[in-house]
């Protein structure tokens, strides 16, 4: 992990500071006095959380801020982890509209080796407006054509002046698009017409799992002669041999209820480990994913259903349900059809949850534990824990109340400006007479 | 088998021939008179199915010159005539396709169509293409019709075409082109003779209509609405056009001649109601909406499809239809995992039945073919008596039935004196699964049927089939396992009292611990003090929260479109396109909306009209209209009209494609003052223009403008440019830059309906900000959120609370954005928006304060009837999922099949 080099602040003009992520001033922050909502049990009423170097070093009732750290007094206020949205474009994209400011899918269908954080964007105008609602650090993935791996997901910090400062770790994870067996016909105006012959779209999807077969038949063969001594480089091939040596799981989206079968069945035949990405039937398929204890960076709840029949709250109760078999699962703001970007408004999918049925303290861990844990982050964040990584929040209330304000927004150990383009613009043309 | 036996005195070769042909096998299927040899025939001994009159168990029927001289129990056989032994047989009238393309030609009767549901082209709103014809520009172009065109002038004879429809039983068809939105005159051919102008029996009977343009039409209209806005305007063209010609020729002199126009002349018949205008219609939506645009038009409707009749008999009533035999049915190669819904499983057991009600309520019905094979017909007709319908009627409805349809029932459909000679004689009764039909007679010319006339199943599909009969239960049993519609409200109770609630009114402040008591639909009385009338419905909302049902000020779901083949689409109307099924307002309902504006989507500057329509789940269209709603209209600026290559490609060009529209639309009105001022009863009026029509009621105030907008450049030129025109906007929708210049809009009088959050998916909302609300309302806007989206509906209580959060405004601020003010912006505020006595009781009961994210509606009320019940969709879930696994067998797992079409028609 990254530590910020100590540096003087310029007088930069204000209007370019607001967006800049912050300078250390001092390395040590004491957070006192607020309700520690730690999530590894019951929260301390009053408390404190102690980070030096961008790290917690210290949580508890009586703990006490060491002498010269920043105090921020958190009396009568929440302290809650930093939330995680655990798949994002974020720093990937600027203007979803245009092209030419979205670095998101790469050509071709095999690109295993293409990685996330080569193209991020600190000064993405994204980055400070999703920070100042709470959301600390994200997973930015790479696009991926129809039965194609796209890269490798990168988690980044949600504040940094270079990727180098913002990085959490380059590859987290592949990710995958899986193939799914499409009876209707579909381009880029959307599927329309009647539906085709089943047995044909079956023979395309099996063409299509035999491509990506192929891929790991080549991977294995590469990872043989490898271990026989072969110096050869090829970066795909490398990238691959982490998804089979259980380095690095494979971020499969699947969204059929069929395809996340599929993708499971996959992913044992290949003996990798994969985490479903998407999954707006994994409601469906719970006690599946909980038996073979997969589990699921969930898509928005902010979704309509699928189907004309099923119950309207389907993707607001659905995660409650996979809570309920027991199915490990992350809540994202991915394919969101609610705001747009949703990095942001993360908290409020989640809230959706809540709503119907899932308990509070669930949601909010699926935005801040379980993904970490899920991610294979779980030993630096996703808690508030000593020898974590200081991302966290001090709120007025549930992060996942709209009326809730962030406070304060410690990223890496940094307490962050909330400024951001929004508020900017806010003020500028609120002032207009 | 069957024996004939001839009168010894007329063997020739050519009798000797035959006579081994009956017995044998004969090289030819058909058998023709010759000339210089007798062409009439008698069948004796025959069972014979008159339908004009009782049956008749063995009797002779004569067969003469093509014309039925004869039949009875009691007929002498005339001399010279062959004598076919009917023992055994059941002689009945030929069968007449209701409706057919045979014997057009290719280019009449085009192949299934490439690409999008309303034109021929690739999907693409402007088409063209560098070998197609110009994309029509609008309804002078007289897009894809051939009103003139007379089927029976262009018959193309080919027997093989006919050959397997003879085999089935059939010896006449309507036939029609069916190319374009007006394909042509339809005629009643037999099908049957050595040259096409035989075929004919007679001409005209109808003219046929289809809802898309075919290939080779581009352009304009490329939606439904903009289909029925052009025959709207093309009905209104004739009628002009009848009585300039009319003008004019009683007076030529001096005067500009009318242009001949051969598409008008085409349709006068139809425009009179001489001849019916076949139009197709399956759903009970688009029925009533044939019915109603038929009225509209002074066409006299035939409407074909007609499957969802069993829904919808009692409106039927004075309809002639068309019901195609094609009935709705599970693919064959299907995917297992396949969620149908409901309603389309119910609905492939229940077609078949609408004969069945039809029959019973008196509708004039017959069949038509639908594309089936000819083989397929019969058996396609028997689902509908294993239906109910009684058998005899499927036989008329397969004969008889259509000649009344179209008026030939004098001549054709029956085993009658006088009437031509087309028989059907089979081995038994005609739509048993065994019968085989033995020969037919067309005008009297005898076709014997042989082996290969219809191309005969193969052994192993009928063996499949038959395995599949046996497997589950039958139709008639799974129709008893439907249960009720799930549609409409829970409850309808004339009284209802909401007990010890908190009460958001919006207008008039909170009510803790108030009481509402609702009468007859409305709010009558509101506070801590409220009357329980004996008899009334009493909800205890202890703990719960009552506001105002949450009114949507943008939204394309039931019925939103785009006709974007043009830059001005102000003809068109979403009214034409009310999808009061979309499953999308059950969905509202459960998110606590009740009134929405759905809105023409942004493909061009100026766009189809709205409307506004409460969420009256069940209701048909027209009833879900809000009543004394203002009428309007949707603008678009920006990004989305200028995004083609042609004009406009700028912004410049958008608000000059508006501009020039308003300068077109004061000449129209200016034309029309004259001519109402100063014209005469001979002077030829202007004509009306649908398109100018609407812009003119904009002028005159009569018409809400609802201006998609982004950026403050944009916002402001519209404003300047209302202002030169004398109008005021009445909504900007999107905003998204409307902080930017809210003084200005409020000065304009404007409204501002805008997003919670929504940014930087273009570039022109890379400036949004979640403050926009906050900063217009401090600028005195009327401010509203709305969603644009079928899934951002469901939570606009959430999306006001982000005001709260990003710019401060005060709870009932919030509540005002969702409620009072987008009922403002739409001019409804009389009677919806807030928690007011005389008020509709449009209203929403929430476990939470409905700011809170985790507050749930309980209850939604539309005039006070309960639409939604989160109990009670409880129940409503549970009988679905279990009629679905009844009507299905073993619930298997299911993959996700619906189209979410609607999305992505704005932002």
């Amino acid at each position: 992990m990254k530590a910020f080099t100590k540096s003087t602040v310029f007088a930069l003009g204000a209007a370019v500071l607001f967006a800049a992520p912050i300078q250390a001033q001092t390395r040590t922050i004491a957070i006192v006095g607020g309700e520690i909502h730690t999530l590894t049990g019951p929260p301390i009423a009053v408390g404190t959380v102690v980070i030096e170097d961008g790290r917690i070093t210290a949580v508890g009732a009586s703990v006490r801020a060491p002498a010269g750290a920043t105090i921020i007094d958190a009396a009568g206020l929440q302290v809650y982890p930093g939330m995680f949205d655990a798949f994002s474009q974020i720093g990937l994209g600027e203007v979803s509209a245009v092209d030419v400011t979205m670095d998101v899918t790469e050509g071709g269908d095999f690109n295993p080796h293409l990685a996330a954080a080569t193209a991020i964007h600190p000064s993405s105008e994204h980055i400070p407006v999703t920070r100042a609602n709470g959301v600390t650090h994200a997973l930015a993935a790479p696009g991926a054509a129809r039965g194609g791996i796209g890269g490798q997901a990168t988690a980044i910090h949600l504040d940094g002046w270079t990727i180098e400062e913002m990085l959490i770790e380059q590859t987290v994870g592949l990710v995958m698009s899986f193939p799914s067996i499409q009876t209707r016909r579909c381009s880029t105006f959307g599927c329309f017409g009647p539906t085709g012959p089943f047995s044909e779209a079956e023979e395309s999807y099996e063409d299509a799992l035999d491509k990506v077969r192929g891929w790991f038949d080549d991977a294995r063969r590469f990872q043989q002669a490898a271990q026989a001594g072969s110096t050869r480089r090829d970066l795909k091939m490398e990238a691959m041999v982490r998804v089979l040596d259980g380095e690095v799981p494979l971020l499969v989206l699947a969204d059929q209820a069929r395809d996340i079968r599929n993708a499971v069945g996959f992913a044992e035949e290949q003996d990798v480990r994969i985490v479903i990405v998407s999954g707006r039937d994994a409601w469906k398929e719970a006690e599946f994913l909980a038996e073979h204890d997969v589990p699921v960076l969930l898509r928005a709840t902010q979704n309509v259903p699928a189907n004309r029949d099923d119950p309207y709250h389907t993707t607001f109760s659905g995660p409650a349900k996979l809570h309920e078999a027991g199915v490990r699962f992350a809540m994202t703001g991915w394919a969101s059809s609610g705001p747009n970007p949703p990095s942001r408004t993360l908290p409020y999918e989640a809230a959706n949850a809540v709503a119907f049925g899932l308990p509070e303290e669930e949601a909010i861990k699926a935005i801040t534990r379980y993904p970490a844990e899920i991610l294979g982050l779980g030993d630096e964040l996703g808690t508030i824990e000593a020898g974590k990584l200081a991302n966290l929040i001090v709120t007025d209330g549930s992060p996942l109340q709209i009326r809730t304000q962030m406070l304060h927004v410690i990223i890496n150990g940094n307490e962050v400006s909330l400024d951001n383009k929004h508020k900017e613009l806010w003020e500028k043309y609120r002032a207009r007479r | 088998m069957f024996n004939t036996r001839s009168p010894a005195q007329l063997m020739s070769t050519w009798i000797c021939a035959l006579s081994v042909a009956w017995v044998g096998t004969f090289p030819a299927a058909e058998v023709a008179a010759q000339d210089g040899l007798p062409s009439h025939y008698a069948i004796e001994n025959a069972r014979l199915v008159r339908l004009t009159s009782p049956t008749i168990e063995s009797g002779t029927i004569v067969v003469q010159n093509g014309i039925i001289t004869a039949i009875g129990d009691n007929v002498q056989t005339p001399p010279g005539a062959w004598v076919i032994d009917g023992t055994g047989l059941t002689v009945y009238p030929g069968l007449i396709d209701g409706l057919s393309t045979l014997g057009m030609s290719a280019e009449d009767a085009p192949a299934p169509r490439e690409g999008g549901p309303f034109g021929g082209g690739p999907p693409g709103r402007r088409g063209g293409g560098p070998d197609g014809p110009p994309p029509s520009q609008g309804p002078e172009d007289r897009p894809a019709t051939f009103a003139w065109i007379n089927a029976a002038d262009r018959l193309e004879l080919d027997d093989d075409e006919f050959r397997p429809w003879r085999a089935a039983g059939f010896t006449s068809a309507l036939t029609a082109p069916s190319n374009g939105f007006f394909s042509g005159n339809a005629a009643i051919i037999n099908l049957a003779g050595e040259r096409p102008s035989d075929l004919v029996v007679t001409t005209s009977v109808a003219q046929r209509l289809n809802l898309n343009g075919g290939p080779g039409h581009r352009g304009y209209p490329s939606s439904q609405p903009g289909v029925f806005a052009y025959i709207k305007q093309y009905f209104s063209d004739a009628a002009h056009y009848r009585n300039a010609n009319r003008l004019y020729n009683a007076d030529p002199s001096g005067r500009e001649r009318p242009t001949y126009d051969r598409a008008l002349e085409g349709i006068m018949p139809v425009l009179g109601g001489t001849v019916p205008l076949l139009f197709p219609a399956s759903t009970t939506t688009e029925m009533r909406r044939a019915m109603r645009i038929s009225e509209q038009i002074g066409a006299t409707p035939i409407i074909y499809g007609a499957h969802s009749a069993y829904r919808m008999v009692d409106e039927l009533s004075s309809s002639r239809l068309l019901v195609s035999l094609d009935w709705p049915a599970a693919p064959e190669d299907g995917d297992p995992e396949a969620d149908t819904s409901l309603d389309v499983l119910r609905h492939r057991l229940l077609a078949p039945t609408a004969p069945a009600r039809l029959h019973e309520s008196g509708v004039r019905f017959a069949f038509y073919s639908d594309g089936l094979e000819p083989k397929d017909v019969i058996g396609a007709a028997r689902k509908a008596v294993e239906a109910g319908l009684p058998h005899d009627e499927a036989v008329e409805a397969l004969s008889l039935g259509v000649a009344r349809i179209f008026g030939v029932d004098d001549r054709l459909g029956a085993l009658q004196e006088g009437f031509i000679a087309n028989l059907v004689v089979a081995d038994g009764d005609l739509l048993a699964e065994d019968t085989e039909v033995k020969m037919v007679f067309v005008d009297g010319q005898r076709f014997e049927i042989e082996e290969g006339d219809e191309d005969p199943k193969d052994e192993e599909e009928e063996e499949e089939e038959e395995d599949e009969e046996e497997a589950g239960p039958t139709d008639a049993e799974l129709r008893e396992l439907i249960g009720p519609s799930y549609r409409g409200p829970y409850r309808d109770d004339r009284v209802t009292v909401i007990q010890n609630a908190t009460i958001l009114t919006v207008t008039g402040g909170t009510i803790e611990n108030g009481s509402i008591l609702i009468r007859d639909g409305k709010i009558a009385e509101v506070g801590t003090d409220v009357s329980v009338p004996r008899g009334a419905h009493v909800i205890d909302a202890t703990g719960r929260y009552v506001m105002p049902g949450i009114i949507d000020a943008h939204s394309h779901i039931a019925g939103g479109f785009n006709e974007g083949s043009v830059q001005v689409s102000s003809m068109t109307g979403v009214k034409d396109n009310l999808n009061p099924d979309d499953i999308n307002i059950y969905r509202a309902l459960a998110g606590g909306v009740t009134t929405i504006n759905i809105l023409h989507g942004s493909a061009n500057p100026i766009g189809g009209k709205n409307a506004v329509i409460k969420l009256r789940w069940g209701s048909n269209g027209e009833a879900l209209l809000l009543e004394g709603a203002p009428e309007g209209i949707k603008f678009a600026l920006g990004e989305n009209p200028k995004r083609g290559n042609e004009f406009p490609a700028t912004r410049m060009g958008v608000m000059d494609i508006i501009r020039q529209a308003f300068i077109e639309a004061q000449q129209y009105q200016a034309d029309w003052d004259d001519y109402n001022a100063n014209g005469d009863d001979d002077d030829i009026p202007p004509r009306m223009d649908l398109e100018m029509e609407a812009l003119t009621e904009i002028l005159r105030g009569e018409r809400l403008v609802h201006a998609h907008s982004y950026r403050q450049d944009e916002i402001l030129q519209l404003i300047r440019l209302a202002e030169e025109f004398g109008f005021r906007i009445a909504t900007f929708q999107h905003v998204l830059e409307g902080y930017k210049v809210a003084k200005e809009i409020a000065e304009h009088g404007a409204g501002a309906s805008t997003f919670s959050d929504w940014w930087a998916y273009k570039m022109e909302a890379y400036d949004a900000i979640p403050y926009n609300a906050a900063i217009m309302v401090e600028k005195g806007v009327t401010v509203s959120i709305n969603s644009d989206s079928n899934e951002e509906m469901r939570h606009l209580n959430e999306e006001a609370a982000k005001t709260m959060k990003w710019g401060g405004l005060s709870e009932t601020e919030a509540l005002s954005l969702i409620t009072i003010n987008p009922a403002r912006q739409l001019g409804v505020d009389g009677s919806v928006g807030s928690i007011e006595v005389g008020k509709d009781a449009d209203l929403v009961i929430y476990d939470r304060h409905p700011l809170d994210n985790f507050a749930v509606p309980q209850q939604t009320f539309v005039d006070g009837k309960l639409y939604f019940d989160i109990d009670a969709d409880r129940e409503r879930q549970r009988a679905i999922d279990a009629e679905k696994e009844a009507l299905e067998g073993e619930t298997e797992r299911r993959i996700a099949t619906d189209d979410q079409g609607e999305e992505g028609l704005d932002r």
